[in-house]
């Protein structure tokens, strides 16, 4: 068995009766005792590619491969997978102790009562909930419901582990601290785990790769680090990295890429890095705010709208050709509203993107 | 998961084989002897002869119009009566609970036990309501054996057995009212009378339409009360026929089901009308 | 001026409701008043409110003059069972109506929806016929068969269920239950209170049912208790006092199980009206 594609998804569709369709044509693969994300914003079929694997919902094609066997024709039950819900879905009813050895007590894998109790306390003491064992569900606080149902999913041992938006019902704070013990977790469980998130900060801290979805494609399967310097295209661009990247239409003509009251000869950049042709036409050429740079000989001109101070570093906003704009900069170079400065481009971290998003530099 | 969970059919099937034989199959059958005539046993195909019989029989009629008049009489006074107990019991005093514990009493109980009880208050000899009458010297009629009064004694009795079950739903639908319009209304000084019509009354709209076509449907299928009132019979002469009371005569006693089941279906079809207008009216009233 | 309009307003409000709370309350008390009188305090002009001495010989004659212990036990064998195999029917019913997906799952809601509209009055006639052609007339069996589902309690539990998370029934299924197992492990236990007030539901109605065991039933041994006391009333003739003992031997169970559960039975009234 290849350990490098203990997952494998292929070619995976989800066409709803009406005709939406949800998932087209996914596929990707998970290495043994990874922890995969799969990012995007809500709808864009990650939620819906983790419930396919699962078995909670059909796909209408394709295959899901794990450990070398097909899960296609498998019950949710029989597929050996631990789920951990947004809502947690705890059994309101039961204790926390009942609610972590259900999976025991039910099905083909019942087993007696005391080794079930052993095996719920292992994982209870693994997740630091033993002192919870008789509380109910409804008194405990969002993280200890999280932290209960994370022992539920993996008291099976089962061979992956899935969860779904598991922090988005925590507030801020928890959410860091969660976030660092579900990652210690899955490690020490030594589990394949897929994560599936809205929130890019916690996919990139989270996770070994990171597959991001947009209307039921993949736009970039790579390490959270390749996807904010490398990205694929326009969206992957776009939707990493918080500011959001600066985005300029230009025009390329004569080898020159011009933009409103701006100017880059093509030669100044690295022609081993164009992955293609950069025939005559219209681009994007989009810069991430921490490379512009203050610079007298900079080739923008900008006067600044507005600051705004986020801890270490200091958000230069301006406009420019009527699109809001920002600027990156140390917090020790004191800039105000209305002041006029220059901005030079980094140009070793410039892409530049067709009207298709398809990058090209 | 699957998308067709045949499984599906497991779970509902004794629900399903239930309602087929006991609801589905009596319906089709209904229609089919309401053309059908001849005892039980022997019936026979004869056209539309029940329905002609029906729509001549001036005891029918008499049924149909005693119905008519029972469900437009009582039900509007009952409700009207409920929505001032109602608005009362919810605003005015305290105790709520209890008022209400009380009020819903003759929806739990026995319509013949409470039926007898009634048959010895409206008693024409030593029944109390007579002697309360004589007290403020009053006319002291016959309740039960006097065929012009059988009607309005069983709107009395309807009246007290429905403002049970319209009490608890109006109160359920005051608690509903969203408290703060309430209190908006006393910074602006509203006076009670006014919120009641201006806040109470358009907010119970719904409600109101709904317990007034559900206790409509009610009162068209009246049989139990006529029969614990004047214990087993349709009043003295038949004074208190109504049309299930009716289509029971023809069934069971007189020994036509054909003629009963005939109208049974034209009850059923005005039934099903006014369900019809229900429909209509609730969603007419929520949008 | 103000506070005394408010006053006569008050007075008016006390006057309505207690006017009709003694209208409401008082056929219960005087039923039960009247059971211990004699015949002469029944049938005195002006008439008795307070017994005498309590005659408590009168149920011995009910029991005497009918046999009352056997309605009492034929009306709860048919209420319970009712009741019970509603409920279990109901639940499973509502189940797959709720959390499984089929085809064919929107024609039955249509039928099922159409259904609640006939008038079960409409249809009891002709099912008097199915039970007689079965043979079944003066049975148990024939009292409780066409009882023993209630589409309109699977549409009330179903919104007990859908109030459920989705999620848990995926919990449940990834966890390794089955259908089965959900149903009693987790659906069951977690809409208790809905069941609670079904079963309430189910079991008063059963026990005031009148037409239909009256239809049913000829022989005095299998009559329900409704029926045996309206017989009672028509045989006792002019014994009041009989009357009143018997009917209050009817209604006193049901009072008893309303009021120890009146929440649960008055808030399940109401919720499924304003849900229609």
């Amino acid at each position: 068995m290849n350990e490098d594609k203990f997952i494998q998804v292929n070619n995976l569709e989800k066409t709803y009766e009406n005709g939406y369709q949800a998932i087209k044509s996914v596929s990707f693969s998970v290495k043994k005792g990874d922890l995969v994300c799969l990012l995007g914003p809500s709808g864009c079929g990650k939620t819906t590619t983790l419930n396919m694997i699962a078995g909670l919902l059909n796909p209408t094609g394709g295959d899901i491969i794990v450990n070398g066997k097909s899960l296609l024709n498998v019950a949710p039950k029989d597929r050996n997978i631990g789920y951990v819900f947004q809502n947690y879905a705890l059994y309101p009813h039961m204790t926390v102790l009942q609610n972590v050895m259900f999976p025991m007590t039910v099905g083909k894998n019942k087993k007696p009562k005391d080794e079930a109790e052993k095996i719920a306390q292992k994982f209870m003491k693994l997740t630091h909930i033993e002192e919870l064992a008789d509380q109910k569900p409804g008194n405990l606080s969002g993280g200890q419901q999280q932290r209960v149902s994370i022992a539920r999913a993996l008291v099976q041992e089962p061979q992956i582990l899935l969860m779904d938006e598991p922090l988005s019902n925590l507030d801020a704070r928890l959410r860091l601290k969660i976030r660092e013990e579900i990652r210690n977790l899955v490690k020490e469980v030594g589990i394949t785990t897929l994560f599936v998130t809205h929130d890019q900060e916690e996919a990139l801290s989270i996770g070994d790769k990171i597959i991001l979805f947009h209307n039921g494609v993949i736009q970039q399967d790579d390490k959270g680090q390749d996807l904010y310097l490398e990205p694929n295209n326009q969206f992957v661009a776009n939707f990493i990295g918080n500011p959001v990247i600066d985005n300029f239409d230009v025009k390329v003509t004569d080898k020159k890429i011009s933009g409103t009251d701006f100017e880059i000869p093509v030669e100044k950049l690295d022609s081993t890095k164009f992955r293609g042709d950069l025939a005559d036409g219209d681009y994007t050429l989009s810069i991430r705010p921490e490379n512009l740079k203050l610079s007298d000989e900079g080739e923008l001109s900008e006067v600044i709208d507005d600051v705004e101070l986020i801890g270490r570093e200091r958000v230069l906003k301006f406009t420019h050709a009527g699109t809001n704009q920002r600027a990156l900069i140390d917090l020790e170079q004191e800039i105000k509203p209305g002041d006029s400065v220059k901005f030079k481009m980094n140009l070793d971290r410039v892409y530049l993107f067709k009207p298709d998003g398809e990058r090209i530099y | 998961m699957k998308d067709n969970q045949k499984k599906a059919w497991l779970f509902l099937a004794p629900a399903i084989i239930c309602v087929t034989v006991f609801s589905i199959w009596p319906i089709l059958r209904a229609f089919t002897m309401s053309f059908q005539g001849g005892p039980l046993i022997d019936l026979q195909f004869n056209g539309l002869s029940n329905y002609q019989y029906i729509f001549s029989d001036p005891e029918f009629w008499r049924a149909i119009m005693n119905t008519a008049i029972y469900s437009f009489l009582a039900v509007p006074i009952a409700l009207i009566i409920s929505v001032v107990l109602a608005w009362f019991i919810f605003s005015k005093i305290k105790h709520t609970a209890f008022f209400e514990t009380m009020f819903f009493m003759p929806y739990v109980t026995s319509t013949i036990a409470i039926g007898i009880v009634f048959r010895y208050i409206f008693n024409g000899e030593y029944g109390l309501l007579n002697f309360l009458l004589k007290l403020v010297h009053l006319p002291q009629p016959d309740w039960l054996d006097n065929p012009s009064l059988s009607l309005v004694s069983l709107i009395i009795f309807g009246i007290w057995s429905s403002l049970a079950f319209n009490i608890v739903i109006l109160m359920g639908a005051l608690r509903n009212i969203e408290p703060n319009y309430y209190v908006l209304a006393d910074m602006y000084g509203a006076t009670s009378r006014e919120k009641f019509w201006r806040i109470t009354v358009p907010q119970l709209v719904p409600t109101l339409a709904f317990l007034l076509t559900v206790n409509l449907i009610g009162a068209f299928k009246i049989y139990t009360q006529v029969y614990a009132l004047f214990n087993g019979q349709a009043g003295v002469g038949n004074s208190a026929m109504t049309a299930v009371y009716y289509i029971y005569n023809k069934f069971q006693i007189v020994g036509t089901p054909g003629v009963a089941m005939a109208a049974t279906v034209v009850l059923f079809l005005f039934i099903l009308f006014v369900t019809f207008l229900q429909r209509k009216l609730m969603k007419k009233v929520n949008s | 001026m103000k506070k005394k309009k408010l006053r006569w307003g008050m007075i008016f409000v006390y006057l309505f409701i207690g006017i009709f709370g003694i209208i409401t309350v008082f056929p219960f008390i005087y039923m039960i008043l009247g059971g211990l009188m004699s015949y002469q305090e029944t049938t005195t002009i002006p008439p008795t409110l307070i017994p005498k001495t309590l005659r408590w010989s009168n149920y011995q004659k009910v029991f005497e003059q009918a046999p009352f212990a056997r309605y009492f036990l034929n009306t709860f064998i048919t209420a319970a069972t009712t009741t019970i195999v509603t409920l279990f029917t109901s639940i499973l019913g509502a189940f797959a109506m709720t959390n499984l997906k089929f085809k064919g799952k929107g024609f039955i809601q249509l039928i099922f929806l159409s259904l609640l509209m006939v008038p079960g009055e409409a249809i009891i006639f002709t099912n008097y016929n199915t039970i007689a052609h079965l043979g079944l007339l003066n049975t148990y069996l024939g009292l409780v068969l066409p009882f023993l589902t209630s589409i309109f309690y699977m549409y009330y539990l179903q919104s007990y269920f859908t109030a459920i998370s989705p999620t848990i029934y995926k919990a449940a299924m990834i966890d390794g239950a089955s259908d089965w197992e959900y149903i009693w492990k987790i659906l069951v236990p977690m809409s208790k209170g809905g069941l609670i007030t079904v079963a309430l539901l189910s079991f008063i109605s059963g026990w005031n049912s009148f037409l239909w065991p009256l239809l049913v039933t000829n022989e005095d041994k299998m009559r329900l208790l409704n029926n045996g006391l309206a017989a009672f009333a028509s045989d006792a003739g002019a014994q009041t006092q009989l009357q009143l003992a018997a009917a209050t031997l009817t209604v006193v169970p049901v009072l008893i199980v309303y009021f120890i559960f009146r929440k649960q039975i008055i808030r399940g009234v109401v919720r499924n009206d304003l849900k229609a």
